[in-house]
């Protein structure tokens, strides 16, 4: 049961996944994004991480996702879809391989259970990774900035068309 | 103590190239001056260093188990090198301060001879095979440098590369050797090396012996690497003394003297160095008797006499290899600064139009004069003794055919000396050419090195010393200079040589009177075709520049092909993996 | 060859890997890039958790992922930034266009 439940989950998020790569308009698949977000998100819930879920569902779904949207509406949704640069049947075939390859190498490590002391994320977040935390705010710091430095940049009079 | 000055004599050359390039180009002075200071720091501590040569590492450095230990072993032959190094090289920064004034790329030059000369003396106090590697390469990439410093001239640039590649196809030989040596002990360490060389499989050691030989052939410009260095002379005198004459070249000779224990038992190496050394001694020596350009001849006299250095080990004799290494770093660095003096005078390299120079430019006239006479062996000056020392290790360990081919060649470096002397400053002026006499720090360094040229000789007996007692693996015999003395001036083959050195002088001079100095007739083309191995060089080179045009093609820049390159770098690994798994 | 959810779940992870790689090369946009990182980044925090939960220590599993969700943001905000500034700069988002570190 839980095997179907998993699965069904992970068929839907890659479904969404293909359809947000391929999708001609990029809010079109911002919109696959937010699926993608919460069916991974039931996931987590599921394998037992429920507040790691919430993080994913309200940080990537709610806040990456506005992110996208403002980024896309400043920039202008023009619906080119041009075709791609590294031919698409080579492009499977190595993804193919990777993804055979590294499942089957992979495959037999979930047979490999070891008990280790259970910790809660409190106990562990804020005492034996607390470095964790203070680089998440340093990242969090230097992300600020760097915003802050790229949009506050004029553009040097009209727009350049850049000549390739 | 001799940990400390080891430090020194690596870093204070880095450092000043380091202070050097801070200085910036705006402070040419200031430049000049860090330059020399930190030069002759290094000199003096090599100079303390000579007196606390030990044959055990004196620092030790765990790099984990992957690389082994840093060691750096101040023995003989390793504190002998360094000294030539940092005093020629602080002779040659001295007179780099009057040859290069007026330069716009100071700094650039600066900093490149002075990592030069740090990384040489890394490259023989160092007692780890990766790490000689890794400082071999360091003066790779600062000898191609300072050949293209005038990079705006294509020749420069052109002969920069060709050094470049041919001296990199000795790299990948050291590399080659190095790994397999390590695969078969376990250990970079040289002096695993050398006690364990008769433990090695035979094939092993003789891949080893055999592609440190490659390496060392093309460092040192021998046969069939040795079209590099007539086009190196591109670079500034300075250079071509300290780089091509007195230390990077004398690397393969170091090479060939380190592992010489290891690899004497080879069979054919011994006579492989043989031959090499012989050939080159020779062809370079005929190619000298046409060459016009003054630089090109000192350069193939340069070859010449490294091709007796690799003949005398290949004879046996490590000490008189090293003998004349020292001699000739002394004399052949003299020869270039005269050289360079000259050529900074008038302004011409060619010496066509040179000529009747001798009134106007006496002091350099009067050392360029007894540097060459050195090089030609002329007794007292240093060059006679150590060259008397290789004939004579030859005549007893080397075939007949072989020593009579050495011989010769002594007699065409008397006349291509004399040739050379004579077409630079006797004769009569060919061309009006403006000189200008040299400046106090060309002087002061001309001077010394001549003062050296008279003196070194002398230095044989604690040179044997040196060796004897700080290599365990070589079998050095301790012998005094004045053991020396008796011994080459009581032996005929010496009065033989010298009747051979006055003919050479002869021939010349009959020549001279006649002003039939130029044109080889039949020599010209086979000298410039380099015998045959120039269009092996050029294959190498030109074989070099097509592939990486067309590796080219995958440098895109496009996202999507970098990531596809990723993605296939992944791949490689996880199939790695999985049959490592299976 | 038994599929225990655990299975399931690392299998749909690879899977979902896959798909994101697989956009990565084929996608010209640059905003599309950034959200293709998105997905990628999903299949590693489900990795870091599902590891976390086959060692008993989903707390540690927990932690890494949340940090992971931080850096990740980060990253997409930042790249949105970039995005923005690429437009209004080269007057195009197509990345052939934009780059200009060839040869």
């Amino acid at each position: 049961m839980e095997s179907i439940t998993f699965g069904l989950f992970f068929l839907g998020a890659i479904f969404f996944a293909y359809r947000a790569i391929v999708s001609k308009r990029i809010l079109s698949a911002t919109i696959y994004l937010a699926c993608i977000s919460a069916l991974v998100s039931a996931v987590l819930y599921r394998l037992g991480a429920a507040e790691v879920a919430v993080m994913e569902l309200s940080v990537v779904a709610g806040l990456v996702n506005v992110l996208l949207v403002y980024a896309v509406s400043v920039v202008g949704d023009d619906a080119f879809d041009p075709p791609s640069v590294v031919p698409k049947p080579l492009a499977f075939v190595i993804v193919g391989l990777i993804v055979v390859l590294l499942g089957w190498t992979a495959f037999p490590a979930v047979s490999v259970y070891f008990e280790r002391g259970s910790t809660t994320l409190a106990v562990a977040l804020w005492q034996s990774r607390v470095l964790d935390v203070w680089i998440q705010i340093a990242l969090i710091f230097s992300g600020v900035m760097g915003v802050l430095g790229l949009l506050s940049e004029k553009t040097p009079g009209k727009t350049e068309e850049f000549q390739p | 103590m001799a940990g400390i000055l080891v430090v020194l004599v690596i870093l204070l050359p880095w450092v000043g190239a380091l202070a050097v390039w801070l200085a910036q180009n705006r402070q040419p002075k200031l430049q000049h001056t860090l330059a020399v200071i930190f030069s002759v720091l290094a000199a003096l501590a090599s100079i303390l260093l000579l007196g606390d040569a030990t044959s055990d590492p004196v620092i030790q450095i765990s790099l984990g188990s992957a690389f082994g230990e840093l060691t750096f072993v101040p023995d003989g032959l390793a504190v002998s090198l360094t000294a030539i190094a940092t005093v020629i090289g602080s002779l040659a920064v001295i007179f780099s301060m009057e040859y290069m004034r007026g330069d716009e790329q100071l700094g650039r030059y600066y900093f490149l001879v002075l990592f030069f000369i740090g990384a040489m003396t890394g490259l023989v106090l160092s007692g780890n095979l990766l790490f000689t590697f890794f400082f071999w390469e360091i003066t790779a990439l600062c000898s191609y440098g300072l050949i293209s410093f005038y990079n705006d001239d294509p020749k420069a640039v052109a002969g920069g590369i060709k050094a470049l590649i041919i001296t990199q196809v000795g790299g990948v030989g050291l590399l080659a050797g190095t790994l397999v040596a390590f695969t078969a002990l376990g250990s970079f360490q040289i002096s695993d090396l050398l006690a364990n060389s008769s433990a090695l499989p035979a094939a092993s050691l003789a891949f080893i012996a055999f592609s440190f030989l490659i390496a060392a052939a093309a460092k040192s410009a021998q046969f069939p690497f040795h079209s590099w260095l007539p086009d190196a002379m591109e670079a500034p005198s300075p250079v071509s003394a300290l780089i091509h004459a007195a230390t990077m070249v004398n690397a393969g000779i170091y090479l060939l003297a380190r592992f010489y224990p290891a690899f004497e038992f080879v069979p054919g190496w011994r006579t492989s160095v043989l031959l090499v050394g012989a050939i080159s001694a020779l062809i370079a020596s005929l190619s000298a008797l046409v060459a016009t350009d003054l630089k090109r001849v000192l350069a193939y006299s340069t070859v010449s006499q490294l091709g007796y250095m690799v003949y005398a080990i290949g004879s046996g004799s490590v000490l008189a290899s090293q003998y004349h290494l020292l001699n000739h770093a002394f004399f052949k660095a003299l020869l270039f600064l005269a050289a360079g003096s000259v050529i900074h005078s008038v302004g011409t390299r060619d010496m066509r139009r040179m000529g009747g120079l001798r009134g106007k430019m006496p002091f350099v006239r009067n050392v360029f004069i007894i540097g060459a006479l050195a090089l030609a062996g002329v007794p007292i000056l240093n060059g006679f003794w150590s060259k008397e020392l290789i004939l004579e290790v030859s005549l007893e360990n080397s075939p007949l055919w072989i020593h009579v081919l050495m011989l010769a060649g002594v007699g065409l470096t008397a006349f291509y000396t004399f040739r050379m002397i004579w077409l630079v400053f006797f004769g009569q002026e060919r061309d009006a050419l403006h000189y200008h006499p040299a400046g106090s720090p060309m002087k002061f360094s001309l001077a010394i090195l001549a003062v050296g040229t008279f003196t070194t000789w002398l230095l044989f007996g604690g040179l044997s010393e040196l060796l004897a007692s700080t290599l365990p693996y070589h079998d050095i015999e301790v012998a005094s200079t004045a053991e020396l003395v008796t011994a080459l001036l009581s032996a005929p083959a010496t009065w033989f040589t010298l009747v051979i050195v006055a003919v050479g002088f002869a021939i010349c001079w009959v020549r001279a009177r006649g002003y039939r100095l130029f044109g080889g007739g039949w020599l010209t083309p086979l000298v410039e075709s380099s015998f045959g191995f120039e269009s092996l060089n050029q294959w190498i080179v030109r074989g070099v520049s097509t592939s990486a045009e067309r590796l080219r093609a995958t440098q895109t820049g496009e996202l999507n092909w970098n990531i596809f390159g990723i993605f296939g770098g992944l791949l490689l690994v996880l199939i790695i993996l999985w049959l490592g798994v299976k | 060859m038994t599929f225990t959810p655990m299975n399931i779940v690392l299998l749909g992870v690879i899977a979902l890997l896959g798909v994101g790689f697989y956009g990565l090369l084929v996608t010209r946009n640059l905003i599309k890039v950034v959200m293709v990182l998105q997905i990628l980044i999903k299949g590693a925090i489900t990795a870091l958790v599902l590891a976390g939960k086959l060692s008993g220590n989903l707390g540690l599993g927990q932690s890494t992922a949340a940090t992971v969700i931080v850096a990740d943001t980060i990253v997409a905000v930042v790249g949105l930034a970039l995005a923005v500034q690429v437009r209004r700069r080269f007057g195009t988002l197509d990345v052939p266009k934009i780059s200009t570190l060839r040869g």
